[in-house]
């Protein structure tokens, strides 16, 4: 039997993966992914680490790009192109803990709140106002200043404000399946809680929170961004965050030092817009009536 | 004298992913001023591409070859603003589906307004509009006060009727009505077919009605047309074309709605494979133990306003091994809720349900051995299964919460087997989607029959079904109570359904049992005047009493 489900598993994904290329923004943003994920893991083997180091530092400080420093220096005499290549590495890693930090709390939240209904629903859905009416930034700022300094702090401060939206939309779609006639057959089935919310409700919601996902990610790495930005993050490791933040700093903005504000600048833009090309591709594959005519 | 509607070699082609799908073709049909015309036909058939092409409401993906002569004009050569002033002013459609053909959030006055709002040459007087939409509702027999109503707060049949009040609007001379009554009881059905031959008699309009039902047609209009696979296959008078119908697609249509009291049709399903005899009547007593009783059952619901409403009033109702019980009663009449709280899929709020003598735990253990044994057939089988589990997973699914012994892929092979999807072996990897109407229903049996129950509780289990497979899932009933001893509560509103394959017949009405007996004594000799007025509003009539030997 279970060759049967997993052949009907494989042809389900080829045609996933069919509908997706169609998507011809979609495959430019997975494409550039990709790439960019390969460089920031290789970055350990294709340069050199040393050259971060600030005494070591390879060249004079703020240098106009040139023939050995592609991008120019920083206020140090590092290369731009090292510290983004390296700042992609904290990036991504904590846009994408942290966004499954807040789909998984969000998922249950949401299921929670729609499969019990009642008390239960009641008070999930008033915490999950009040996170969602509570300034986001403020409350990261405030748990990352109270919680000590790291690259762990910032995912935990970031995926426990993000979750109430997912939290909102799991719920919504959690609702309308369970008002499907085939919930009742399976309760009439003898189905336990358990087994509604396992086989029916969650694979039922995972395309929308897998597709929700990829949307959660840029918004975090735009999050992760700022708050190094504001010098809340850890100061011994490189992210475009904490790039952009040496840069206004070191009067590096002010003296005209393009070459130091724009690599971190247009990676956060490029990598987000990729993550919501993938994101909205994604939702139009796994929801056919976003699609419209063609 | 010109046809009012005159349609020359009519050919209806959808573009699709697949390729071209040729859904009409070669339809030739004309309608005089005053006259009544039925299109009858399965789903599929193209009756409705029909019906919408007269107006060119079809989706762009259609291309219409041949004429649609609508007052002796083309409407396929129309231009915009021509086909705009014709298309309610000239041929109004009534939409299937009241419920959802009128905007929730606005009242039903304005929505009648609208037409003629759109239609006036020059911008009415309020008083003006007021006054026709007044004498609209007036005329399908609501009362005017019932302009300032939300389409909510209507019963289906009141929407319908303004659904007819707004087709009516500018004074159309053609009226196209699209499955009229489909949602809708028999004694609204019988009231809203009354109103349609009433205002063609009186207004000379003529009417298109749309319906898979052909009792329903043949009690309004004087012609009939039979569609099968995008052609007419056989046309001509509503009487000659149910007494005598020649083509076999029309004695199918026909077969699949059988009169009540008709001797033919008792214990006789539309059904291709033969059904084996009925067991001897000793044997069938010796078993007639009772197996789920409802004793007092009471649900009270609360309303917005904190109003009391008795769905279920004092219900006792018995379902014993080896026979087959018909629920019938209007909606609204608390059926539904009746089998929801017999399933223990809601609390009663008073009395008892029992199984085998037993009261049916509220929980626990208990209650998941009684699901065991009672199994729920719901209404419509398109959203009765997981449109992502395969036909194995959806069938395995009950032996799997139950753990039941065995291999697993013999009990769902054989549970399909006995459901007669055949091969079943065939059917494993299906989807849903990828399966007919009738053969859903089949797997939903199948997924019930798994655990071996002893009663099946099915809650209109073919009225979303075509006419053709009607009768094969009713012969399935059937079969499985004859060679199992499977017993059965099916809810519906259709008598001839239950004068076809039921034993006892409980009538439901404002949630008491008004009247409990065998088929022979409830549909045959009515002692309730609710029984009686059911009876009456049959578009079929009841054959005569004389006919009936037992």
């Amino acid at each position: 039997m279970s060759a049967i489900t997993r052949q009907r598993r494989r042809a389900a994904l080829a045609g996933i993966w069919r509908e997706f290329t169609a998507d011809r923004g979609g495959l430019a943003g997975l494409a550039v992914l990709v790439v960019v994920v390969v460089l920031a893991l290789l970055a350990p083997v294709i340069t050199d680490a040393a050259e971060l180091d600030v005494i070591h530092a390879p060249g004079l400080p703020l240098r106009p790009p040139s023939g050995r420093f592609p991008l120019g220096t920083d206020v140090d005499g590092r290369s731009v192109l090292l510290l983004t290549l390296w700042g992609a590495r904290i990036s991504l890693l904590v846009g994408v803990s942290a966004t499954v930090l807040s789909v998984v709390i969000g998922t249950i939240a949401g299921i929670a709140a729609a499969h019990f209904g009642g008390w239960v629903s009641g008070i999930l859905l008033r915490f999950t106002d009040f996170f969602l009416v509570l300034p986001s930034l403020v409350l990261a700022i405030a748990l990352s200043s109270v919680l000590p300094q790291g690259v762990a702090t910032i995912i935990l401060a970031i995926g426990v404000t993000s979750w109430p939206t997912t939290a909102r939309l799991v719920r919504a779609q959690t609702l309308t399946i369970e008002s499907r006639p085939y919930i009742e057959r399976a309760k009439a089935l003898g189905g336990g809680h358990l087994h509604i919310v396992g086989k029916h409700v969650l694979p039922g919601v995972l395309p929308l929170v897998l597709a929700n996902t990829t949307l959660v990610v840029g918004n975090s790495i735009i999050a992760e961004a700022t708050l190094s930005f504001l010098g809340l993050g850890d100061p011994s490791v490189v992210s475009w965050g904490s790039m952009l933040q040496r840069a206004l700093t070191s009067g590096a903005v002010t003296g005209g030092a393009w070459w130091y504000l724009v690599p971190p600048g247009a990676a956060i833009v490029v990598i987000v817009l990729c993550f919501t090309l993938v994101g909205r591709a994604l939702e139009t594959v796994l929801d056919p009536r976003l699609r419209g005519t063609r | 004298m010109t046809a009012l509607l005159e349609l020359k070699n009519l050919g209806v082609t959808y573009r699709t992913r697949d390729g071209e799908v040729e859904a009409v073709k070669g339809v030739n049909l004309s309608l005089a001023p005053g006259d009544t015309l039925g299109i009858a036909g399965e789903s599929g058939s193209g009756k409705s591409t029909v019906a919408m092409s007269v107006l060119r409401l079809l989706p762009k993906s259609a291309r219409v070859t041949g004429e649609i002569m609508l007052d002796g004009e083309d409407v396929t050569a129309m231009r915009w603003g021509r086909l705009r002033a014709v298309r309610w002013a000239g041929a109004s459609v009534v939409f299937q589906g009241a419920m959802h053909a009128l905007n929730p959030v606005r009242r039903v006055g304005t929505q009648i307004a609208e037409p003629i709002r759109l239609h006036a040459p020059e911008p009415l007087p309020e008083s003006a509009v007021k006054a026709r939409v007044a004498a609209l509702l007036e005329q399908v027999d609501l009362p005017p006060a019932r302009a300032g109503a939300y389409p909510h707060e209507l019963s289906g049949g009141q929407k319908q009727r303004v659904m007819i009040a707004m087709a009516l609007a500018c004074r159309p001379r053609l009226i196209i009505a699209d499955e009229p009554t489909t949602a809708l009881d028999v004694i609204v059905q019988a009231q809203i077919l009354d109103l349609l031959g009433r205002l063609v008699a009186e207004h000379g309009l003529g009417l298109i009605m749309i319906s898979h039902d052909l009792s329903v047609l043949a009690a309004t209009c004087a012609r009939i047309a039979v569609m099968y696979q995008g052609e007419v296959v056989e046309h001509g008078g509503s009487g000659q074309l149910m007494t005598a119908p020649r083509h076999d697609h029309t004695r199918a249509l026909a077969a699949a709605f059988p009169t009540v009291g008709d001797p033919a049709s008792r214990f006789a399903p539309a059904t291709s494979t033969p059904l084996p005899p009925e067991p001897p009547e000793a044997a069938r007593r010796e078993r007639a133990d009772v197996l789920l009783a409802a004793r007092d059952l009471r649900v009270v619901f609360r309303d917005r306003t904190g109003g009391r409403i008795d769905a279920v009033a004092g219900v006792d109702l018995q379902v014993r091994r080896d026979e087959i019980v018909a629920l019938v009663g209007q909606s609204g009449s608390g059926k539904t809720t009746l089998a929801r709280t017999l399933l223990a899929l809601r609390k009663p709020t008073s009395g008892t349900v029992t199984y085998a003598g037993a009261p049916v735990p509220a929980s626990g253990a208990g209650l998941k051995r009684f699901r065991r044994q009672v199994q729920l057939v719901p209404q419509d089988p398109a959203s009765a299964l997981n449109p992502r589990h395969t036909v194995y997973e959806a069938v395995a699914e009950g032996p799997r919460i139950h753990r039941l012994p065995g291999d697993e892929r013999e009990i769902v092979v054989a549970a399909l087997e006995a459901a007669e999807l055949r091969p079943a072996e065939a059917f494993l990897g299906r989807l849903p989607h990828e399966l007919s109407g009738g053969q859903r229903q089949r797997v939903v049996i199948a997924g019930a029959l798994a655990l071996r129950p002893g009663v099946l509780v099915a809650d209109e289990p073919v009225a979303s079904l075509d006419a053709s497979v009607r009768g094969e899932i009713l012969g399935l009933l059937l079969r499985l109570r004859r060679e199992l001893g499977l017993a059965a509560l099916v809810i519906t509103h259709d008598l001839g359904l239950a004068w076809t394959i039921a034993d006892r017949v409980a009538v439901m009405h404002r949630g008491r049992l008004v009247e409990v007996g065998t088929v022979a004594q409830t549909l045959l000799e009515p002692r309730h005047d609710y029984t009686k007025s059911l009876l009456a509003a049959l578009p079929g009539g009841v054959a005569a009493r004389a006919q009936i030997q037992f």
